[in-house]
């Protein structure tokens, strides 16, 4: 037994086992590679190699033409889920001295109590994309639109973040024995419901959704109505419209009270 | 080897020959069925011309909001000047965008849709639909739908913990309806 | 001879207890999800413990049996005490380890990612440390295996290998192989990433790498139940095994053509060829060789086993068989499992069926009639079988086996065979609930029921089983003899090179990885602008 050479195109064990393995790849790979392509009239190959490269997986940018654009601003934000994720003490200290001028609506500690969002720990990517936003005209408010057009993008980042490195402070209607509504456990699946808390950071979060924990109800009602009217289309590819034309009214008032109450 | 004449039998008078004779001919019958059953994937594949996508093509999730085939305003169903749909949507999470496609009945329909962010899968019930969304990558398939109708469109693939949320909705019309449709819009969709 | 009892005895002591934990999280998950439970829960609960679900089930319990079990192989047939004890030993604690740091972040709601990993969703880093761990201590073990059997054939020069031996090597060999495509997603790819090393990541290459290991895995999982069927089944039957070339061709087989054919995981995936699908389908259609090889000769072994216990007739033999055998009982309803998975992966195979059930149910189905089932119920039939001569006290427990037995095979059939319905239907897998009341998923309200209750067989019998083997630890004591394995009916005097050695099939399984595998990574890899930024799961508030 010791003496049988394996590696011998002598042995048949070799041979044949490297002869099929060899032979099955290349029949596969001459199938796979160039026939079954050129059969395909509507891939529409140039030939062999066309039919070769695109078979392999070469990859080609989509290059798609006529597309329709918008017919109204849209968000330019490029959002990633690191956008500001780390703190910047200069440019905190920049941002506290830029909020000055925010004090009037949003409190001079970010929490407001004139129903206009608080800003106290807050995401900073989330600040800084609505006042990119606002400056752009992707949205509009008659109070906001004047004070970003004026802004900087630094200047954006620098009140973000400092908003984000104020502590959140619970609002006097906190009640935290408030049971929460379906809609914002479970959602409604059928209807493209996800949990509020999958994006919006009581389970997880989804980098550019606001912290809603002690907003004015009158503020998250007003906003989700807008969502789902259209007038509101910031939130880039529909992400929000997609879900808040899909509640009920009464949905719609639930969450807003609930999150009113919320720390 | 032992001749076919061999007697040394085994313990129950199996002959070492015959039992290796059975059994080369049990090896045979298994390469065949194998065989068979590949070829006939190839054959079908290239008969009802549904191989998997012949391209590979990319795109970047985070700017598909800014330009390209993927801005807001591109998305749905679109009639082109063949007569088939091209319909183009987005996974993100956790919804589709549009969130409910339109598309005529008996139609040659190619989809072309990619993630914004994580993987998702598009599946709809009821037809044998279905692609994965990679971010980075468009998806390319075509489709057609036998007759009008409504199917639910749910995310096939674990995209975080509003997965079991993502849901969408496909209404099939008929092809004078959906012409009717495309006369006023360049870009369709069931989205109230 | 079993010498390093402890050692092995620990390894599948560890494996069941880790078993009946992922079990309770299995029947759990299938009844919250289910019409039985109102959904008024955080779903990310259900995502948590399908994540330590799956990667206890995918890759601690398994490795572990396959260690334990071909240790115990390594000094029962080759008659020699196992070289490297204390490295046996590190290698189970590097797996308890790992499995203890990848489960805290998963507990904690840290890395619910799933145990597929799902880049560029990104948990915590230590999950995917603990995983690597497990891993590490499995290569551990190959390396133990490859050095035993060449000490062994250095002192038995012209002697054939064992067969047990033969397979318990080539299980090890395609382990260590396949591994290394996760391992690359891990180490490369994913672990950086979780570090905040770098933000981006591709998830269409981690994909690839993924599949390289997600699918050659379930033969390294499946490869320590061919082995019971080959070496043990028909000595616990009093019978001979059929052939004992043909149970090395086919290890060799599953050692050759496992690897290059993960793709066919990635048909409906925009990042791969066409061309390349079609290749990797082609091997996944060859991989039911060995299985159709194995159906063969695991038969005509029962029929050897029946006619020499007087049975007689073209299928009256079946009767005279020893039913009351557990292992008996649990080899026969494994082949039904089995028959039943693997045609469901024929469908799976092709990528035009493949379209009508990829990602439903149905998969979720397929996998657990063939894992949880065919293959789980023979991990069953070793454990009877080796521990009189692990613990030295008999197991008398026989008709509780029996009924363990039963029970497994009722719950995976009523689990599994809804499952498969409703994924025909469209019913896509892993959702933490559904809303059945809704007229377009109401049908699939009833299936999903039964198979709930299947869910609630199967944690009954998982119950029984360690009941069984508790109650062998504190049985009276009794020497059970020497550990052996059936004995062919034409001893082998004279054996091909080919089938006593793997070099020829180690070098062709690295080739045809490379063929099948080399183009898409490379492409892959020097593709610019596709890594995608991460999405942090389970970030700080």
């Amino acid at each position: 037994m010791s003496e049988e050479k394996l590696y011998s195109l002598r042995n048949p064990w070799f041979s044949i086992s490297v002869g099929i393995t060899v032979a099955i790849a290349v029949l596969s790979a001459v199938a796979g590679l160039i026939w079954f392509p050129l059969l395909q009239p509507n891939l529409k190959l140039s030939g062999i190699w066309d039919a070769i490269c695109s078979a392999a997986g070469v990859p080609g940018l989509s290059t798609q033409a006529g597309a329709v654009p918008p017919a109204f601003k849209t968000s330019n934000v490029v959002m990633t889920p690191e956008m500001l994720t780390r703190q910047d003490q200069v440019s905190i200290g920049r941002g506290a001295t830029l909020a000055q001028r925010c004090a009037i609506c949003h409190g001079p500690q970010g929490v407001s109590d004139a129903n206009s969002p608080n800003l106290a720990g807050q995401y900073a990517a989330v600040t800084y994309k609505e006042l990119n936003d606002f400056k752009t005209g992707a949205r509009v408010n008659v109070v906001m639109t004047p004070f970003a057009a004026n802004m900087t993008d630094q200047e954006m980042r620098d009140v973000a973040l400092y908003y984000a490195y104020l502590p959140r402070v619970p609002s006097s209607l906190v009640n935290p024995n408030l049971t929460p509504p379906a809609i914002v456990v479970t959602g409604a699946p059928m209807r493209n419901i996800p949990p509020c808390g999958s994006c919006h950071g009581e389970i997880d979060v989804k980098a550019g959704s606001p912290w809603l924990g002690g907003q004015s109800a009158v503020y998250i009602k007003a906003q989700l109505q807008a969502f789902a009217s259209g007038a509101r289309r910031n939130d880039i590819s529909e992400q929000m419209r997609n879900v808040a034309r899909q509640m009920t009214a009464e949905e719609i008032d639930q969450v807003a009270r609930y999150y009113e109450a919320q720390p | 080897m032992t001749s076919e004449t061999d007697h040394s039998h085994g313990p129950h008078g199996l002959g070492e020959a015959v039992a290796a004779r059975i059994e080369r001919r049990w090896a045979a019958l298994s390469i065949v069925i194998v065989g068979v059953l590949v070829c006939m994937a190839a054959f079908i594949g290239i008969h009802q011309a549904t191989m998997p996508q012949g391209r590979v093509e990319t795109a970047d999730p985070t700017t598909l909001h800014l330009s390209g085939e993927f801005v807001e305003s591109n998305l749905g169903s679109a009639l082109e000047a063949d007569g088939s749909v091209t319909v183009r949507a987005i996974g993100q999470q956790y919804s589709f965008t549009p969130q409910c496609l339109v598309v005529p009945a008996d139609t040659p329909i190619t989809i072309r849709a990619t993630s914004a962010d994580v993987v998702h899968g598009l599946l709809i019930e009821g037809t044998n639909i279905n692609t994965m969304l990679v971010p980075g990558y468009v998806s390319d398939l075509p489709i057609r739908f036998k007759s009008p109708g409504e199917h639910v469109m749910p995310c096939q693939e674990f995209c975080g913990i509003g997965h079991q949320g993502m849901w969408g909705k496909v209404q099939v019309v008929d092809q004078t309806a959906f012409r009717n449709m495309a006369a006023s819009k360049r870009r369709l969709t069931c989205v109230d | 001879m079993l010498i390093n009892k402890r050692l092995i005895l620990s390894h599948f002591w560890l494996a069941f207890i880790v078993f009946g934990a992922a079990l309770v999280l299995g029947a759990w998950q299938m009844f919250v999800r289910s019409p039985l439970n109102a959904w008024h829960f955080n779903p990310e609960f259900y995502y948590r413990s399908v994540t330590a679900h799956g990667t206890v089930m995918g890759y601690v319990f398994p490795t572990l049996v396959a260690m334990g079990f071909g240790y115990a192989i390594s000094e029962a047939a080759l008659e020699q005490p196992l070289i490297g004890r204390r490295w046996a030993w590190a290698g189970l604690i590097l797996v308890a380890v790992g499995s203890v740091v990848a489960m805290i972040p998963v507990s904690l709601g840290l890395a619910s990612v799933l145990y597929t990993f799902y880049p560029p969703m990104i948990g915590n880093p230590f999950y995917y440390i603990g995983v690597v761990l497990v891993v590490v201590g499995s290569w551990i073990w190959v390396a133990l295996m490859s050095i035993n059997l060449a000490a062994w054939k250095r002192d038995n020069q012209d002697k054939p290998v064992p067969l047990a031996m033969f397979a318990n090597v080539a299980g090890s060999y395609l382990w260590g192989w396949t591994a290394v495509g996760a391992a690359l997603e891990l180490i490369f790819q994913i672990i950086p990433t979780a570090l905040g090393l770098t933000a981006t990541i591709d998830a269409g290459l981690a994909r690839v790498f993924f599949s390289w290991t997600l699918h050659a895995i379930v033969y390294f999982w499946l490869i320590p139940t061919y082995i019971a069927y080959y070496v043990i089944f028909p000595r616990a039957i009093g019978g001979r095994l059929y052939s004992d070339a043909m149970g090395r061709i086919a290890f060799i087989l599953f050692v050759v053509v496992a690897m290059p054919i993960g793709v066919h995981h990635l048909f409906a995936d925009p990042q791969v060829g066409a061309g390349l699908k079609f290749m990797h389908s082609v091997f996944t259609g060859l991989v039911a060789l060995p299985t159709l090889l194995t159906v063969f000769t695991i038969v005509a072994s029962a029929e050897i086993a029946s006619r020499l216990r007087g049975g007689k007739g073209v299928f009256g033999w079946i009767g005279a068989l020893p039913w009351k055998n557990p292992i008996m009982l649990a080899t026969a309803l494994s082949f039904v499992m089995l028959g039943f998975g693997g045609a469901g992966g024929l469908i799976n195979m092709s990528y035009q069926l493949d379209s009508t059930i990829h990602n439903t149910q149905w998969v979720t189905g397929h996998f657990h009639l063939i894992f949880g089932g065919a293959i789980v119920i023979m991990y069953f039939a070793i454990a009877y079988d080796l521990w009189p001569h692990l613990t030295g006290r008999a197991l008398d427990s026989l008709g509780m086996m029996r009924a363990q037995l039963w029970l497994w095979f009722i719950g995976m059939i009523v689990t599994t065979f809804p499952w498969h319905y409703v994924g025909i239907l469209g019913m896509p897998r892993r959702m933490a609930f559904y809303d059945y009341a809704n007229p377009a998923i109401s049908p699939q309200a009833f299936s999903v029921t039964m198979s709930a209750a299947g869910g609630l067989i199967l944690l009954t019998s998982g119950i029984l089983f360690l009941i069984v083997l508790i109650r062998g630890q504190f049985a009276a004591r009794g020497e059970a003899g020497a550990y052996r394995f059936a004995i062919p009916l034409h001893m082998p005097v004279r054996i091909p090179v080919a089938l006593n050695s793997f070099g020829l099939w180690l070098a062709l399984m690295i080739g045809l990885t490379v063929i099948n595998y080399g183009y898409p990574i490379a492409q892959l890899m020097v593709l610019k602008g596709t890594s995608v930024p991460a999405v942090y799961v389970g970030a700080a508030r």
